[in-house]
């Protein structure tokens, strides 16, 4: 009787202590139901308007999973810090995340100019990142462990527009870009790619970044007489040269990147159809905001946020089901250790991208396919595919 | 007074390293604070140039550490050099000015500089700015935001009791009497220039200062993260606090960092709270939070204070 | 050619900084203080127009007509927050408090429209393809916009110099004691000069906004062009803020045309800061009264 109880007492406390044991082992951002994971971005601020629709992107890819019964029976939480694109209000929300929150992973964030210094943080920290919309090739060349990106490189969407204009024979090549930090992580791959196809450009032109009135690049250009325009810049300076052009009379292919795929709302802007009938674009999403293949996210993102629907939203549903995926497939015991191993060689199919997401863990710039868009009918559609290289 | 400096100096034993960050920002703010309230609230000079000598005194600070490999130690007084001599380069033509024209040229001058920042891409590294490696402080057994925000808080005193005593001193009276009226002052052969000089020249060297420690408690440097709002949010520190009161700098800028980050949890909305709460603080401390104590606690006295002005 | 051009879009985006410089003196002269929000009233103008044009499918005109109503009634609701509270405050209070101000009307921006996207395009009134004038190409809007701030500043004229309400806003402006002792309700005058200033922001946002872009954080910039071109027309001279306006407008064109597009910005307070230099009291400012 006394030799029982003694293995008893000695069970409980064996019991107790593996007990212990195993939730002290529980990853950090990780309970019996819950996953938290983080992001840092733009919520306010001049940025916020391309932010915080990939995060709504992101959240609404989540809110499914957890609808559908959460990933082996744990509901993802989203947390969200404003750092306005800046370093110092950058740092102050990563270490909040890091440091307060304390989630499993970071999925988002990107903005390069926090993100610079926000990344060692992170790194240092040994947190998992998904980066859904880099501005900067830095952040995910040369590969770090715990960096991946879902999003095309800088360097990609800017081969491909150098291609499609030498596929479409340009040989008099303008380029035209807004000297920000977007702007600039684009030039220098551009020009990189310029050089290595053995093309030197007839004119590269800054302008500013909100200009009201492009009319002087407009007539500069027209006296170079060019017959492919690559427009590394937002809508608020592509709009203005798109019309300024037509009005002095230039109009050549204009190849634009992934933030100019909304051409229907530029020629909206622009006064007319007319001004955006050599527009094409090479984005990173697949597929135009009202391609049948999205409708279903369209409908939930308005429905849920009253956003209206773009390509930001796509890029944060790209990321938010790659994130999914690499989750679901690191199984119930969840480490980072785990979803690293995952990511380093995951290949998935999202809704938002033309081609598949393909990580290797040489190489951690998982997106590479991008569509091109022109405007048919009044409607952005996808006219075709590429996957640039380099 | 002391009893804040323990506070400060606890927070990195008992809370978490954002914690130290926030605390570290406030004192780089509270030392811009002080040094815009010297030209501005005592000297009266409607100077809109500090976030951009700010800025000068960060890259400078920045540069010198990145691109020429001096250590930490030096490139800080280093960068508050460089800053100062710009801050009194900009004062000298700012001396015919008064008034919304000063503000105005100060304006023009601002938007320049980060103007420059981002397009002499060979100095400065542009629009996309740069990184920097954390602050090594060993052989001191600190890490490096713990070890940063003691230095911080050094300085930060040492900046405090500086201004204190030379506000106390002929040079801060000479401040007042520009501020209250420059002829009067001249009458009473003040050399206005000398003196304009000093609070430029003052307020120069605290905000090349604060950029150094900015840059070694970001580690990154950003032309966006100097424009013109970083003045504004500089006036609104020191009109908080209480005009032409030290005290009041010191507390305007601790309050409105406070502000600015116990917001984050409304996310989207920390705007909307942000300016709400500021308005409240404003409603009710209309002279400044200095101000109504100095109606509330009998015996605040603070030399020169600026006086109530009535229309 | 080119200088044509200049000129053209210069005339354009100086009409522009005109209207809402007007806004922004008629509040300092009559009200002694410079209205940091003033950017945002004219964002939030443009928004309106945009919800009730765009979204909401309001011909022009009445989307006009409501948006200048309804910036007309934020500047009231400004005067009775912020304003009327602090009326024997010091000036500095005025400043956070509009300061703080802006800061609320961008956020609640943000959250009104934020999810339009980040870039919100707003048709022009006009047929959009150009036309001739001269040598050059030029849009109808640009003409709307020339003609409607020509407009504007005639009626403005007209309003202080015959009505009753401008006549007693400009004996506010020229002493509030003096007005109060002859029994203009000095509040009331107040209150009028917020509503009239926010409305001309309005206005203004509602004509620029298909040549311009609008997003929430347009405010801050536009203010501090507003405000230089003010100055620089001398202080609280309303006249003088028309041509500073212009001067503005046309140096960044100048700046953009025949330097690059991107020195325009900091093109245009250079041209500012050796103004001052030359010229301390700006264009047409009077010499400061004695300040002893």
């Amino acid at each position: 009787m006394e030799q029982l109880k003694r293995i008893l007492r000695a069970s409980v406390v064996l019991a107790a202590a593996l007990g212990i044991a195993a939730s002290a082992q529980a990853e950090e951002g990780v309970t019996d139901t819950t996953i938290k994971i983080g992001t840092m971005g733009a919520l306010t601020g001049p940025l916020a308007g391309i932010i915080v629709p990939q995060f709504n992107g992101i959240e609404i890819v989540f809110e499914e999973a957890n609808a559908a019964g959460g990933i082996h029976g744990r509901k993802i939480v989203f947390v969200r810090e404003d750092d306005e694109c800046l370093p110092s209000k950058g740092v102050g929300a990563v270490k909040k995340l890091l440091y307060e929150a304390r989630p499993f992973m970071i999925v988002g964030g990107g903005c390069s100019n926090a993100a610079i210094a926000q990344k060692p943080e992170i790194v240092a920290a040994k947190v998992p990142w998904v980066v859904t919309a880099a501005t900067a090739d830095a952040l995910s060349e040369p590969v770090d462990p715990y960096v991946y990106t879902t999003m095309s490189a800088a360097w990609t969407e800017v081969y491909g527009m150098l291609q499609l204009a030498l596929d479409e024979k340009k040989s008099r090549i303008a380029v035209v870009w807004q000297p920000d930090a977007w702007g600039k992580a684009r030039i220098e791959p551009l020009k990189e790619a310029l050089k290595k196809k053995g093309v030197t450009a007839i004119a590269i032109e800054e302008v500013a970044v909100e200009p009201t009135d492009l009319t002087p690049t407009a007539l500069k250009l027209k006296a170079l007489n060019p017959d492919a325009v690559l427009m590394l810049l937002y809508p608020k300076a592509a709009v203005p040269f798109l019309r300024d052009s037509m009005k002095v009379g230039l109009q050549p292919l204009a190849i634009g990147g992934s933030p100019l795929v909304e051409i229907d709302q530029m020629a909206k802007g622009a006064g007319s159809v007319e001004a955006v009938k050599n527009v094409r674009v090479i984005a990173a999403a697949g597929f135009g905001v009202d391609d049948p293949q999205v409708a279903k996210w369209k409908e939930k993102i308005e429905k849920r946020f009253g956003d209206r629907f773009n390509l930001y939203h796509m890029f944060g549903i790209a990321g938010g089901q790659f994130v999914v995926e690499a989750l679901k497939r690191a199984g119930r015991d969840l480490t980072r250790e785990r979803i690293l191993a995952v990511m380093s060689t995951m290949q998935m199919s999202s809704d938002a991208y033309a081609g598949p997401l393909k990580c290797t863990p040489a190489d951690h710039q998982c997106h590479k396919t991008l569509g091109i868009f022109a405007l048919k009918d009044g409607r952005v559609s996808g006219v075709g595919s590429t996957t640039p290289t380099r | 007074m002391y009893s804040g400096l323990a506070l400060v100096a606890a927070v990195p034993l008992v809370l978490s390293p954002y914690y130290v960050y926030v605390a570290n920002l406030a004192l780089v703010y509270v030392i811009l604070a002080v040094g815009l309230n010297i030209v501005l609230g005592y000297t009266g000079q409607l100077a809109f140039s500090n976030g951009a000598i700010f800025g000068i005194g960060a890259y400078a600070t920045g540069l010198l550490r990145l691109d020429l490999g001096i250590p930490y130690g030096l490139a800080l007084p280093a960068g508050a050099v460089v800053a100062t001599i710009a801050g009194v380069l900009m004062a000298l033509p700012a001396m015919r000015l008064r008034g919304l024209y000063l503000a105005l040229a100060t304006i023009a001058f601002a938007q320049f500089t980060v103007w420059v920042f981002v397009h002499w891409d060979g100095l400065t590294h542009g629009t996309s700015g740069f990184v920097l490696k954390p602050v090594d402080f060993s052989p001191l057994p600190v890490t490096p935001p713990t070890g940063l925000l003691y230095l911080s808080l050094i300085i930060t005193v040492a900046c405090v009791a500086l201004a204190s005593n030379m506000l106390r001193s002929p040079i801060g009276r000479a401040f007042v009497a520009i501020r209250e009226s420059e002829h009067a002052a001249a009458a009473l052969s003040v050399n206005l220039t000398r003196y304009k000089v000093y609070a430029y020249g003052a307020s120069a060297l605290y905000a090349g200062i604060a950029g150094g420690l900015f840059v070694g408690a970001v580690g990154a440097v950003v032309p966006d993260q100097f424009g013109l709002f970083q003045i504004v949010l500089q006036f609104c520190m020191v009109f908080v606090g209480g005009i032409g009161s030290l005290w009041g700098s010191v507390l305007g800028a601790v309050l409105i960092i406070g502000i600015q980050e116990g917001m984050r949890d409304l996310k989207q909305f920390q705007e909307i709270g942000f300016g709400a709460l500021l308005l409240a603080v404003i409603l009710f401390f209309p002279s400044g939070i200095v101000g109504w104590l100095k109606t509330r606690v009998a015996g605040w006295s603070e030399p020169l204070r600026h006086g109530d002005r009535e229309d | 050619m080119l200088l044509a051009y200049v000129i053209a879009t210069g005339i354009t985006t100086g009409a522009l900084y005109a209207l809402v410089a007007v806004g922004l003196v008629i509040c300092y002269r009559t009200t002694g203080h410079i209205n940091f929000s003033h950017g945002e009233l004219f964002m939030v103008g443009g928004f309106l127009a945009f919800t009730l044009h765009v979204l909401l499918g309001v011909p022009y005109v009445p989307s006009l007509v409501l948006a200048v109503l309804g910036g007309g009634l934020l500047g009231l609701l400004s005067d009775r927050l912020v304003y009327r509270p602090l009326i024997s405050a010091p000036a500095t209070a005025m400043v956070v408090a509009t300061v703080a101000l802006s800061f609320v009307l961008r956020g609640v921006a943000r959250y009104l429209w934020g999810g339009q996207g980040e870039y919100v395009p707003f048709p022009p009134i006009a047929d959009p393809s150009a036309v001739m004038i001269g040598p050059i190409a030029v849009f109808p809007q640009q003409l709307v916009v020339v003609a409607s701030t020509v407009l504007c500043m005639a009626l403005v004229t007209l309003f202080f110099r015959l009505t009753r309400t401008g006549k007693t806003m400009k004996a506010v402006a020229e002493s509030p004691r003096a007005a109060y002792l002859v029994g203009i309700r000095v509040e009331r005058v107040y209150a009028m000069t917020w509503s009239l200033s926010a409305a001309l922001a309005a206005v203004s946002a509602v004509f620029m906004a298909p040549l311009t872009q609008l997003t929430p954080d347009i405010g801050f910039g536009l203010l501090l062009k507003a405000f230089a071109a003010t100055i620089l027309g001398g202080l609280g001279n309303m006249p003088g803020a028309v041509v500073g306006g212009f001067v503005v407008g046309i140096a960044e064109a100048f700046a953009a045309g025949y330097i690059s597009s991107s020195v325009q910005e900091v093109m245009a307070f250079i041209i500012i800061m050796l103004v001052l230099v030359l010229r301390p009291t700006g264009l047409f400012g009077v010499k400061a009264a004695r300040e002893v």
